[in-house]
């Protein structure tokens, strides 16, 4: 049976390519699937619309979004489980693996019941028991072109598998074991976060359905099956407070502007891009709004990063360390930029400028003046020094036009002075 | 006959629903089944406390925002600490902002598509011919010129209105992030407040995209309007689908930065200053305001549910609230969460949900609960853009590219799924205008440079046995935490969330509210009945939230 795809929005005129998308979801909280809608890049309309010229059509069947309900839904997932769907397909698992094939009666996750599980095959359950997700995983994952675990509990096993759990639960990869690979030999792909950045897996499953199809080369994927180009980084490295920790400048408290380190930042340690990339659009991050890391997208999250909103121990020693030679850098650069934020012309007329804000320079202190010069002297070494042909830059003759026009301005700079941030403050 | 949905689809989570069919195809029996149990009262005992945010909050991936943030209010509550000014009204900014995230996927992408033009087609021909030669009265406000023109709209992915929905709430999460840093699952909720860091940047960001929705909000409550008033005057049946009684449950939402002070003692008055008022109506009837009364009727049930009972294992530990009032073993203070698996049983344990129930009454909760409470209890004072009219509430919206005007949401006559569905709509304006209005607020504390401009209050964690408890809501309303902590280890920590109160049966086998909108629903399907059609639109009006439900 070639599974039919209209409802899924192209009614008349099929493409030639499909590519079946099934989602099981078990042991979640969705989130993963809320991540998934509000990923732009692609979106999931471009998948499921065919917006994209490279890229066959994603029938996408989903519980939370699909038409379908009941069997209607789970016959789909039968064929691509039996080999009858005439199409390939790739599975994505979201939410921890719960231990439930131990238990002989119940279950902890379940999408449809015994009865839709396809007949004779590897997934055993009487007809009138829900069918577990564990059943469906059992059943698809290997006729299945590639197996996706989007979120920490599918890749690792997440908040489910922590330390006091009851259900036993687990990661994909632990459940599949090493030596699982999909039909076309690939091995579980982990898209970790909790909850993931939608980018990274939609960019990852456009990545991997690329492959499939034989337009472009499987991108690289680390030891953990995550995509190598999402996840190669520590999240400090991009992090837009780094600048305050090679500085040796820390927040106090939340809300603070600084490197959160000392207010419980995980980052320097863990890999993620969400600084980088941004929540959605590139705008938020955890980092970029405030939000100490606790370590979403590793495995070990929760408990190897508990208890939050503690300063990890590696800090201590780190941020000691940035706190002394950073705090000399800090100064050293606050010192160069002394001669920042000045035109050559102002140098010239010997003020601070023409700003009514308040700029005041002040006179340099001997030390800082041979240090300019020196500075300037290597910076221009063996180029053109700029500083000296400035000096012999005539003036222009319009500067301060309306004083030579003779119009008066009420000079107040009251309103100005309460809104002034000053350049002792940065 | 027997049918069975397992599972439902376009809801949030697992839901499965067995119904027992008369011969013209009516549900004369249903039951309602959460089918995943992951744990998390549980795995939350002998936890640092300070892990008490971010680890409950993941029980829902679609209402994790308002678990965080009532987390928090359940922590402050315990160590003492209120946040400043300014960081109650950005945490209003973001929790109104989850309902602009949430609300337009719900309308349109959940509920819409039972109401969109293939399926309208398949299942009742001759109201689609209807709908193509009724003009839509909004047209003004949507630009759609029929109810034909809606339907199509509202088709899955291809619609106009389906592809703008999944927009908006991209819009929605942009501004959310800014302050949240991510979604879902924001990383910035702390005890004392909000460790964003929010610069004029963040708010005119955040504010710009709030702008927007003071249109787009209109435009679904207009759309809505339209649907609701059509299918009425098609059929009255169709106010029969999904029907339920008057029964609600809120606990508020959006505190009063002036007022709010974390304590339980005067939760009664910082509850009643929320922006949605908190309360109970039994049959129609305000029954109270008062956060504590609420809270002290409310008693949770396993009998249907995979859990042994926790009553006559031990003493209760809070037997009075810090007020006085008396609470029942089965309040979730005194709850402790004994799961047991085992083969469901339509008639007997079948549910990973528990049944909480106010004073013994099945309650419903939602957006409709929160306006319609609201408009009831006529507490809100010096709000800047919604008042009670008496028989709604009226919400004045500013000019943005449409005029500025006035619209009111009307408590309805009959209770069903329209009205849930027009109640989200509307719940959009309203969240929409209490995040326009914080925001402004927020400018002014900016302004004022005070000790409450900031984020962020100071705590330290008590070493002593205490208690606390969170009083929020999320998109589909209701959220409690309760939580109790001994040597900075939490001790208990129970969840309810808006989909428990609906969706599992008691011991009495009083049907829940969401069986009972079932049960209630005609066939009004002319075609295509195996597709259960007005079933399905009784279910999807709840916007059933199966991850938080069952946690």
């Amino acid at each position: 049976m070639a599974y039919d795809v209209r409802g899924y929005g192209a009614l008349d005129d099929q493409p030639a390519g499909i590519v079946h998308v099934f989602w099981l979801s078990g042991m979640s909280c969705d989130g993963c699937s809320v991540a998934m809608l509000g990923a732009a890049n692609p979106s999931l309309e471009d998948l499921v619309l065919d917006r994209v010229p490279d890229l066959p059509l994603f029938a996408i069947h989903h519980p939370m979004i699909s038409e379908e309900s009941g069997q209607e839904l789970t016959a789909a997932y039968a064929a691509a489980a039996d080999g009858s769907l005439g199409a390939p397909d790739l599975l994505v698992r979201e939410g921890s693996i719960a231990d439930d094939q131990a238990l002989t009666a119940g279950h902890l996750a379940t999408l449809g019941t015994g009865a839709d599980l396809p007949r004779g095959g590897r997934a055993s359950r009487s007809d009138t028991q829900p069918a577990r997700v564990t059943d469906w995983v059992i059943a698809m994952a290997p006729r299945a072109a590639a197996t996706i675990a989007i979120g920490t509990c599918a890749t690792w096993g997440g908040i489910p598998a922590a330390a006091g759990n009851v259900t036993g639960s687990m990661g994909l990869m632990d459940f599949l074991g090493a030596g699982y690979r999909s039909a076309r030999g690939i091995a579980v792909i982990n898209v970790p976060g909790c909850a993931p950045q939608g980018d990274n897996f939609t960019e990852t499953l456009i990545a991997v359905v690329r492959y499939l199809t034989g337009s472009r080369d499987l991108p690289p994927f680390d030891e953990l099956g995550r995509p190598g180009w999402l996840f190669d980084q520590t999240v400090h490295r991009h992090c837009p407070k780094a600048g305050y920790y090679e500085e040796g400048v820390f927040s106090e408290e939340p809300g603070d502007n600084q490197c959160l380190v000392e207010i419980g930042c995980w980052g320097p340690v863990v890999q993620c891009n969400i600084v980088e990339r941004g929540a959605i659009n590139h705008m938020g991050g955890c980092m970029v709004a405030g939000g100490a890391c606790i370590g979403c997208t590793m495995p070990g999250f929760p408990d190897k990063y508990s208890p939050f909103y503690k300063a990890p121990p590696g800090s201590a020693i780190s941020g000691g360390v940035s706190k002394v030679t950073g705090g000399g850098i800090r100064r050293l650069r606050r010192m160069s930029m002394r001669n920042a934020n000045s035109e050559p012309i102002w140098d010239r007329a010997g003020e601070a400028g023409p700003t009514g804000w308040g700029l005041a320079h002040g006179t340099r202190n001997p030390l800082e003046t041979v240090n300019a010069h020196f500075y300037k002297k290597l910076q221009y070494h063996g180029s053109v020094h700029h500083g000296e042909r400035n000096k012999k830059q005539p003036q222009p003759k319009s500067m301060d036009i309306l004083r030579q026009k003779g119009i008066d301005l009420d000079a107040s700079t009251d309103v100005l002075q309460e809104h002034l941030i000053r350049r002792e403050e940065l | 006959m027997e049918v069975q949905f397992e599972p439902v689809s376009r809801v949030a989570g697992a839901l499965s629903l067995h119904a027992t069919l008369d011969p013209g195809g009516h549900a004369s029996d249903a039951t309602a089944m959460a089918t995943t149990f992951r744990g998390y009262e549980v795995l939350l005992r002998q936890r640092d406390v300070r892990d008490a945010i971010f680890i409950s909050s993941r029980a829902c991936g679609v209402c994790g925002g308002a678990h965080a943030l009532c987390s928090a209010l359940a922590l402050e509550m315990t160590f003492e600490v209120r946040p400043p000014h300014f960081g109650i009204a950005i945490r209003n900014v973001l929790a109104a902002i989850d309902n602009l995230v949430d609300h337009p996927v719900a309308l349109f992408l959940r509920a819409g598509p039972d109401y969109s033009e293939p399926v309208v087609r398949a299942t009742n021909p001759e109201l689609w011919a209807r709908a193509e030669r009724t003009p839509a009265p909004g047209v003004a406000i949507h630009g759609l010129k029929r109810i034909s023109d809606i339907m199509a709209g509202l088709t899955r992915f291809t619609g106009s209105l389906s592809r703008e929905a999944l927009v908006m709430s991209r819009t929605a999460r942009e501004a959310y992030v800014v302050i949240g840093g991510k979604y879902p699952h924001p990383q910035t909720i702390v005890p004392g407040g909000i460790s964003s860091t929010i610069d004029p940047s963040d708010l005119s960001l955040v504010l710009l995209r709030v702008t927007k929705f003071l249109d787009y909000s209109r435009k679904a409550a207009a759309i809505w309007d339209d649907l609701t008033e059509f299918f009425y005057e098609a059929d009255g049946r169709y106010h029969e689908v999904g029907a339920a009684p008057a029964n609600f449950l809120d606990l508020g939402l959006w505190d009063d930065p002036e007022v709010y002070d974390a304590t339980f003692e005067h939760s009664a008055t910082w509850g009643e200053a929320r922006w949605s008022t908190p309360g109970a109506i039994l049959d129609g009837q305000l029954q109270t305001t008062q956060l504590p009364l609420i809270d002290s009727g409310v008693e949770e049930f396993v009998d249907r549910s995979f859990y042994e009972d926790w009553v006559g294992q031990g003493e209760p530990v809070v037997t009075e609230d810090p007020n006085g009032n008396r609470l029942s073993a089965r309040h979730p203070w005194n709850k402790h969460t004994l799961p047991k698996p085992g083969h469901p049983e339509r008639h007997g344990k079948c549910t990973w949900s528990t049944a909480p129930r106010w004073k013994g009454a099945a309650m419903e909760t939602g957006p409709g609960a929160r306006l319609w409470i609201t408009a009831a209890a006529e507490k809100l004072v010096n709000r800047g853009f919604m008042e009670p009219s008496g028989r709604g509430l009226r919400f004045g919206m500013p000019q943005a590219a449409l005029p500025e005007s006035e619209i009111e949401w009307h408590i309805p006559e009959t209770w069903n799924a329209f009205e849930r569905n027009r109640a989200r709509a509307y719940s959009l304006v309203q969240s929409t205008l209490v995040a326009y209005e914080n925001i402004l607020f927020a400018f002014d504390l900016a302004r004022i440079g005070d000790a409450e401009s900031g984020v962020f209050s100071h705590y330290s964690i008590p070493k002593e046995h205490v208690i606390g408890v969170g009083f929020w809501g999320g998109a589909r309303g209701y959220i409690s935490h309760h939580v109790e902590v001994k040597g900075r280890v939490i001790e208990n920590y129970q969840i309810v969330s808006p989909t428990t109160f609906v969706a599992a049966r008691d011991g009495s086998g009083t049907p829940a509210p969401l069986e009972r909108a079932v049960m209630a629903t005609p066939v009004l399907s002319t075609q295509g009945r195996e597709r259960h059609i007005d079933v399905m639109r009784a279910i999807r009006s709840f916007d059933p939230c199966m991850s938080c439900s069952t946690h």
